[in-house]
């Protein structure tokens, strides 16, 4: 909203307050003032034109012009026609700064001198219209531009969506006053009332179809106006405001919108079928000629006003073309209503129109505002356009607004401030803001808002609104102290626990990225994985339209993106959510498992990636090991996005968490990106379960005894499954076995392949002996022929 | 064999010994004299056993001497060998201590994860807990127990991404207060809940329509505006410093009564105002107020006997203002090139 200081003062007296003060004022009451823009207009000069010519000589439509500016004639030459001869005009001299910011030079414009520079209202910063010279309607050559408009401060300020009443200077005015503590110079309620007869409510049949939609309607009528263009103030303060000037009628509509904050509109009574208004939702296939030109097709959803044949407005956005008024309009329909605010901004949206008016009761704004709003406008009417303002207006208002009384209990201000408030000042607050208060016999306030504020409706309200005057500054930061027998003993967040995680990923040089959890779901599909994802139902783009079921593709993504960026070496992992719909269950909140996945890339050679997968799944067993919980184990498995040959399950105790493996070469190559990717993927909440606090070990007191064994398998038999049963006949005095090569060729034969194991053994109790280990290694061996058919090399 | 024979060994060993420039020759050396089967020394008793008693003792004291002089003498010579051999390191084994290092090739955490680990470090040395919840949410707990009903004008600033009617991804973590008030029933509460939401507005420099909150909240006896801004004020110092100031600001929020933004002042002017705080002095970093009645009546507390304070704000927000990152689309474009500089 913006908001004019020089407006302000015809409110609130602002003597000795700067713009400055007033912003932070505001801002700190609760409006906040975005900006603050000081046009300084002392410097520019009123000139009068005594002589307009065409250049004779410039291409350019361009006119010289003589200007009296009191002392001298100056000679001053213009683009724009308006400044004729006997119009007072802005007048900047050269070296004079414009507040636009242009600086003024003596010119030479094809052999013609031009000493200074006619201002339109855009280059002085009093509106937007920039098509001609802005023409004073009084003032004396040669005197300062502010001795007819005072120098202006635009304040653009925030107001938030419970306070519909700060959408106008009125409002604001209030709130300065009553943080300066000086009175309010103007009552809410105007006392004008129109006198001419017959009554208003006989000329205008007014009737409301839907009052959930429209809980007061006031149609008033003024006969005989006299159309034309509005006095210069009025004019000024619109375009400072951004309003475009129009004629008397709808600026004064519009000026008392900036006032009051309440939307009016007017019609040519002459041009309304009946004369009727109805306000109802709009019938299949209505349309509606705006004031802006636009036709639109209406919805029965939207609300209109009619007359008796077709809809003439559409209530609370914009007012329609036919019956707008114009130079020739005599009599004029002033609407003055209070539309339901769901409904406004529903239609606003559903046409992208968003005007001054909808804003406005998008916030609900109350329905006693409409005949304050409506009696301003009024004796503007008759003062400005002349007009006979009929009595006893139609005024449609099925649902009263009822008055909500508050009570409160005064030390509530102390008890939730947390500072000592003087009660004296705390009423005196409530006061100046327009509360009434009535203080009972048991010490307990009866607080009566004012209409304007259907937001306070809980003592809570009351506090806030004496906090905030009271100055929120003024309230000393303490720390709660608490005094309870029960508090909740602190445990570790799982964000924190998963930083062992992250320690070993940092340490193997993997980066943490955060990606988004919207991704494209037709990629979800390419890739098989989208058969439990959720799509979006809203969506902003194709790209950002489903729920991701994996943490992988964003990882694959972020590898290509850094390679593009010159990477070669790229290796990534994200910590978060994935999100999977709950089958059958439509309306379900779906399954949120947080995983850790991770993505490395490889070379593009077959062995390159197999040595990069054992590489990665040290790294996952690392992840794991950090978080003291037991040790995974692999099984061959087949999942979408996994290279069908090389892809295990990871199991913990027994339970699935995710898989290892290379990327299925079509995911690579579906990012562009060459050479193989390798990958995991896992659910993290069961590790954490297994998580289980180390308990120390004695440390060996005698020698260990290493031996190596190489085992001849058939190609089929895993490296697991040969670990296991070593593990299994080796009993107690094997400590450990680790495998640390594999062979294939012609010393093992066709379909055979040689794996070799490190085992070590070690009894707590004294040092093997090599008979005790020759034992130990035999047992092994018979189960591994037993088991998988093995033999064994030297 | 006799004493004369003993000190010309003796003699022959030390003038060997001073000569010797190596530990090389220094062994050789000892072997010649001291070795124990072959040595000059062992030879000297070679014929011990023939002789009469009394020259047995002399010879065997004369032998011992021989060998403990030959043995000073040879670690003498060593420490002096020693001593002008470290003497020269400087000179002998210098290397070009300015060649860089390889690449460690370690790598990062995440600038958010790790301002998230900051705030959580700070709240929780106050006694918070850190609370979780699902980002996918139902209308209620996003929207109807905040006071946020449809078509209240404040849903405006909340326009969310749904899956159905009822099912939405969570516009704050505000839910999980919710659910955190309902699941620990009884006061005191001392919670944050930080976590990825997610409101629809295009993507932009300045927001983007997923980012990461930490809202906290407190239920409690007696709690007032001043407990919320000390809170925030010791938050805000402990993460930026004890020069930063905190400013609390009337706004409005239907969840809380009264409702407030908060602001920091600016690390670059320090409050009066320059081109990074716009010329305000103060940069806007999230919204708080005291927990409106019906949100803890929502939540199964009875505000009759307990109230409460509430705060919010972007992770990424904090992370901008502490590293002055100037575009948020960073944090979430997965670049090295950025993310390796936290
Ligand atoms: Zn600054």
């Amino acid at each position: 909203m913006r908001i004019s200081y020089e407006w302000l003062g015809d409110f609130v007296d602002l003597d000795g307050i700067t713009p400055k003060d007033a912003a932070d004022i505001l801002t700190r009451q609760g409006v906040e003032v975005e900006s603050l823009t000081m046009v300084d207009l002392s410097q520019i000069v009123i000139g009068k034109v005594l002589e307009q010519v065409k250049h004779p000589k410039s291409r350019n439509d361009l006119w010289v012009h003589q200007v009296d500016i009191g002392s001298r004639v100056q000679q001053i030459i213009a683009g724009a026609p308006n400044a004729i001869p006997g119009a007072l005009v802005p007048v900047a001299l050269p070296g004079t700064t414009v507040p636009n910011g242009r600086l003024v030079k003596d010119l030479n414009i094809a052999g013609y001198r031009a000493s200074g520079m006619l201002c339109s209202a855009a280059e002085l910063m009093l509106g937007e219209d920039h098509s001609g010279i802005l023409i004073l309607d009084r003032g004396t050559p040669g005197q300062p531009l502010s001795s007819v408009i005072p120098s202006q401060a635009i304040m653009e300020a925030e107001v938030t969506s419970n306070r519909p009443d700060c959408m106008g200077h009125l409002g604001i005015a209030r709130e300065l006053a009553a943080g300066l503590d000086r009175p309010l110079k103007r009552d809410f309620m105007p006392a004008f009332t129109g006198t001419a007869e017959p009554p208003g409510r006989d000329l205008v049949n007014v009737s409301i179809e839907d009052p959930d939609l429209c809980s007061r309607y006031i149609g008033g009528v003024i006969k005989g106006v006299k159309v034309g263009r509005s006095p210069d103030w009025i004019q000024r303060r619109l375009r400072a405001a951004g309003v475009r000037p129009i004629n008397n009628i709808v600026d004064i509509t519009n000026y008392v919108l900036l006032e009051y904050a309440q939307p009016l509109h007017a019609f040519d009574l002459e041009k309304l079928e009946g004369p009727a208004i109805e306000v109802r939702r709009a019938r299949e296939k209505e349309r509606l000629l705006g004031l802006d030109g636009v036709v639109r097709e209406l919805t029965p959803d939207m609300l209109v006003i009619a007359d008796a044949r077709r809809p003439v407005a559409l209530a609370g956005v914009i007012g329609g073309e036919d019956t707008a008024v114009t130079n020739l309009t005599k009599d004029v329909l002033l609407e003055s209503a209070t539309f339901s605010g769901p409904s406004v901004r529903q239609t606003s949206r559903a046409l992208g129109l968003r005007t001054e008016a909808s804003a406005r009761f998008e916030r609900a704004l109350p329905p006693e505002l409409a005949l304050a709003g409506a009696r301003r406008a009024a004796s503007l009417i008759a003062e400005l356009a002349g007009g006979a303002v009929h009595r006893d207006w139609a005024d449609v208002y099925p649902r009263p607004q009822e008055p909500v009384r508050v009570n409160l209990r005064p030390a509530l201000i102390d008890h939730v401030l947390g500072t000592h408030v003087p009660l004296e000042e705390s009423e005196s607050i409530l006061r100046r803001l327009n509360f009434h208060v009535k203080v009972m016999g048991d010490g307990e306030w009866d607080v009566l808002p004012p209409v304007f504020r259907l937001d306070v409706t809980i003592p809570e309200d009351l506090v806030e609104e004496v906090g905030r005057v009271y100055g929120y500054d003024r309230v000393p930061p303490t720390l709660p102290g608490r005094r309870h027998e029960t508090w909740t003993p602190l445990s570790p967040s799982v964000d924190r626990r998963l930083d062992d995680v992250r320690e070993v990923l940092a340490g193997a040089g993997f980066t943490e990225t955060w990606n988004p959890a919207l991704v494209s779901g037709a990629r979800l599909e390419e890739l098989r994985i989208a058969a439990r994802a959720m799509p979006v139902s809203n969506a902003l783009s194709d790209e950002m339209d489903t729920l991701r079921t994996s943490l992988l593709p964003s990882l694959v993504d972020a590898v290509a993106l850094n390679r593009d960026r010159g990477r070669i070496d790229v290796r990534v992992y994200e910590i978060a959510a994935a999100f999977l719909a709950r089958v059958g269950e439509k309306n379900a909140q779906p399954e949120e498992p947080l995983r850790v996945a991770a993505v490395i890339s490889a070379a593009a050679s077959a062995e390159a990636g197999a040595e990069t997968l054992r590489a990665l799944k040290s790294v996952l067993d690392g992840c794991v090991a950090a978080l003291s919980a037991p040790t995974c184990t692999y099984q061959r498995a087949a999942a979408q996005l996994f290279h069908p040959g090389r892809c295990a399950a990871v199991v913990l105790d027994g339970r699935q968490l995710g898989y290892l493996g290379e990327l299925h070469p079509t995911v690579t190559a579906g990012a562009r990106l060459e050479g193989r990717l390798v990958a995991f993927e896992i659910d993290v909440e069961p590790v954490l379960a297994a998580s289980r606090i180390p308990r120390a070990q004695p440390l060996p007191r005698f020698p260990a005894v290493e031996r190596d064994l190489a085992v001849v398998v058939e190609d089929i038999v895993a490296a697991g499954a040969l670990l296991l049963a070593i593990k299994e006949s080796g009993g107690e005095l094997l400590e450990h076995a680790r495998a640390f090569d594999e062979y294939r060729g012609a010393q093992v034969g066709e379909g055979h392949k040689s794996i070799a194991f490190t085992l070590t053994f070690r009894s707590p109790e004294r040092t093997l002996t090599d008979a005790e280990v020759d034992k130990v290694m035999s047992e092994i061996r018979r189960g591994l022929e037993k088991r998988h058919r093995a033999g064994f090399r030297e | 064999m006799s004493d004369s024979d003993a000190s010309a060994l003796t003699s022959r060993a030390l003038a060997a010994i001073g000569q010797a420039q190596t530990e090389g020759e220094l062994g050789r050396i000892e072997v010649e004299y001291l070795g124990r089967k072959s040595g000059h020394v062992s030879r000297l008793l070679s014929n011990i056993g023939q002789l009469p008693a009394a020259e047995k003792a002399a010879l065997g004291k004369a032998a011992n001497e021989t060998k403990r002089f030959i043995e000073a003498a040879l670690a003498a010579r060593r420490a002096e060998l020693d001593a002008s051999r470290l003497a020269d390191l400087a000179e002998t084994e210098a290397i070009d201590v300015t060649f860089p290092g390889p690449p460690l090739g370690r790598g990062h955490i995440h600038v958010l994860t790790q301002i998230r680990r900051q705030i959580e470090t700070v709240l929780e040395s106050l006694g918070y807990q850190v609370e979780l919840g699902p980002e996918v949410e139902t209308e209620w707990y996003n929207f109807e127990a905040l006071n946020l009903t449809a078509g209240h004008p404040a849903r405006e600033s909340w326009d969310s991404f749904y899956f159905s009617p009822d099912l939405l991804l969570r516009a704050h973590t505000s839910p999980v207060q919710i659910r955190a008030m309902q699941s620990i029933k009884d006061p005191p509460i001392y919670i944050i809940t930080p976590g990825r939401v997610y409101r629809r507005d295009p993507p932009e420099a300045t927001r983007l329509p997923y980012f990461s909150q930490v809202e906290g909240l407190a239920v409690d006896n007696g709690l007032t505006v001043g407990d919320m801004k000390g809170t925030l004020l010791y938050m805000i110092q402990s993460l930026y410093g004890r020069e930063r100031k905190v400013r609390i600001r009337p706004s409005y929020f239907p969840f809380t009564e009264p409702s407030f933004e908060f602001d920091v002042s600016c690390g670059i002017c320090g409050g009066v105002g320059c081109k990074s705080c716009r010329h305000k002095g103060w940069l806007e970093v999230g919204g708080c107020g005291m927990v409106h009645p019906q949100v803890l009546r929502n939540g199964g507390i009875d505000p009759t006997q307990w109230n409460g304070y509430a705060w919010g704000f972007g992770i990424e927000r904090m992370a901008m203002l502490k590293h002055d990152v100037d575009d948020i689309r960073l944090f979430y474009e997965p670049d090295l090139r950025f993310l390796e500089q936290f």
